[in-house]
């Protein structure tokens, strides 16, 4: 059962920032678009790099080594190389913290 | 009549014009001719991914195999064509078809050099260009095997890397003193060498392939300088060079492959050329540039298809690759050929880097190793053409984007 994982405060992430946590054994790439969260798979479907080491730009995480970008929102392919979306999970401010459900 | 619009060459480039041309409402006759007999596929796993055996061939693929006939592209795959007749605009392919064409696109990419070494044209010295290439170099891949790659270009370099995963025993021949010294110079050459020798790869620089030797096999390879190195197999790697044979006599400019302005476009009406063939104006950098990687193919095909349908834009897209080599990942931004300065932001030492050649204060190319988004975060500076602060670039405190913005130009 998926539940949600306290990975970092409320205030740790700030707008335009994003960053890897471990959740229950996977890697997750958290995004502060416009103060809201979204978060999706670290490990990019094209050759595994970390997607977090990359940039993001507005809404779209940019792959730092063969630049496939991907939307942060459903995680749907933007920009070859990959071909696979990134999956993406629920993110949420609750109580001070954040969370990620898996 | 319907107009008809041919492409001549089933790769990355006509392939994505293809599609192109569908995305933007063009309902007239699209015919793709190839000479391999796949559908359009990506070429850059054929020395990494795909070489190695992991990831199988479909993922390659421009677009799924069954998208051509959805899309109504009339596709002639397995078929070369020899000659275009550009008074009567038709194409001539082997076995005699003629194709009529009112817009013209050749995508023909390159061919490998093939210098005239003795022994070149043994059994198990290969080359590497095509899928089916990579699977005869494929099959002699097993742990405990030896192989020579001569040439350390990018295709070498990977080859070489990709053969050492696979438990392949690798000794490497080059002209130069470092691995990609002609297009990255000496610094980078140096720390790229110093990848390749970690992984106990034998490294002979400053020498060259005198010939290639066995009893209808290679057994050796016999070099200028005298060593003489057993192997199984071999790989050759000396370049490339395109492919515009067809286009003789047509009047169209052919001079270090096909010449074409920013449109894409040939001094010939209604033919145009794109990818590894285009030696096209580039109007960032003020002249005639010529582009063998991925993201040239991917952008420009469209473009050309775009420019054909009279909704072209100038393309002005910066050069932009990678090169993947073991657990290391090199990109480079721009496009440079000499240079009055060149600074380094990162630890060489650490393969940690990213790194400039400037002239005359503007950054005309970036390097990276292992330091992807330095390289990305430059390619709006190399655009921009403006003087910055050499201190800004190598203070890894300073973000690289707010150069662009202090140099006063668009990110």
């Amino acid at each position: 059962m998926a539940e949600f994982v306290i990975v970092a405060g409320a205030e740790d992430l700030k707008v335009g920032e994003m960053r890897a946590f471990e959740v229950r054994g996977a890697k997750i790439a958290v995004a502060n678009v416009a103060d809201t969260f979204y978060a999706f798979d670290d490990t990019c479907t094209h050759l595994q790099c970390s997607l977090a080491e990359g940039d993001l730009e507005e809404a779209t995480v940019i792959c730092p080594c063969h630049g496939s970008e991907f939307d942060v929102r459903n995680g749907a392919v933007l920009q070859g190389p990959a071909r696979e979306p990134v999956e993406t999970y629920e993110a949420r401010i609750e109580g001070g913290s954040l969370e990620v459900k898996r | 009549m319907p107009e008809t619009f041919v492409i001549v060459g089933a790769s990355l480039a006509g392939g994505s014009a293809a599609a192109t041309l569908r995305q933007e409402g063009f309902e007239g006759r699209v015919v793709l001719i190839g000479a391999e007999p796949q559908p359009p596929y990506e070429r850059p796993p054929l020395s990494k991914e795909y070489l190695r055996g992991e990831s199988p061939f479909e993922n390659a693929l421009v677009q799924p195999s069954d998208f051509y006939r959805d899309n109504g592209i009339e596709t002639r795959f397995g078929v070369r064509a020899t000659r275009v007749d550009a008074t009567e605009k038709a194409v001539e392919l082997d076995g005699g078809e003629r194709v009529a064409y009112d817009g013209l696109l050749i995508a023909t990419g390159g061919r490998n050099r093939r210098p005239p070494i003795p022994g070149l044209d043994l059994e198990g010295v290969y080359q590497l260009r095509t899928v089916a290439d990579c699977d005869r170099i494929r099959e002699e891949i097993s742990p405990g095997r030896t192989a020579v790659v001569v040439g350390m270009g990018f295709i070498g370099s990977e080859v070489a890397a990709s053969l050492r995963q696979s438990g392949v025993e690798v000794a490497v021949v080059d002209r130069n003193k470092v691995p990609l010294r002609r297009i990255l110079g000496e610094e980078v050459g140096r720390v790229m060498e110093g990848i390749h020798r970690d992984y106990d790869t034998e490294l002979i620089f400053e020498d060259t392939v005198a010939a290639f030797d066995g009893v209808g096999r290679v057994e050796r390879i016999t070099t200028h300088r005298g060593r003489r190195i057993e192997c199984d197999f071999a790989v050759v790697g000396l370049g490339v060079e395109p492919v515009s044979d067809l286009l003789a006599g047509t009047g169209v400019e052919v001079d270090n492959g096909i010449v074409v302005d920013e449109y894409c476009r040939t001094g010939v009406e209604g033919i145009y050329a794109a990818g590894d063939v285009a030696n096209h104006y580039h109007p960032i950098f003020g002249r005639h540039i010529r582009i063998e990687h991925w993201q040239n193919a991917l952008r420009q095909g469209p473009a050309a298809a775009r420019s054909m349908l009279s909704k072209g834009e100038p393309y002005e897209e910066i050069p932009w690759f990678w090169s993947d080599q073991y657990e290391h990942n090199l990109q480079y931004a721009g496009f440079h050929t000499e240079w009055d300065e060149f600074l380094v932001r990162g630890s060489m030492e650490e393969r940690n880097f990213v790194a400039f050649y400037r002239k005359d204060g503007r950054v005309l190319a970036a390097v990276a190793v292992n330091r992807g988004r330095d390289l990305r975060r430059s390619v709006s500076l190399i655009r921009a053409q403006r003087p910055v602060d050499a201190s800004g670039l190598c203070d890894l405190s300073v973000d690289l984007r707010t150069l662009v913005d202090a140099a006063g130009a668009p990110r």
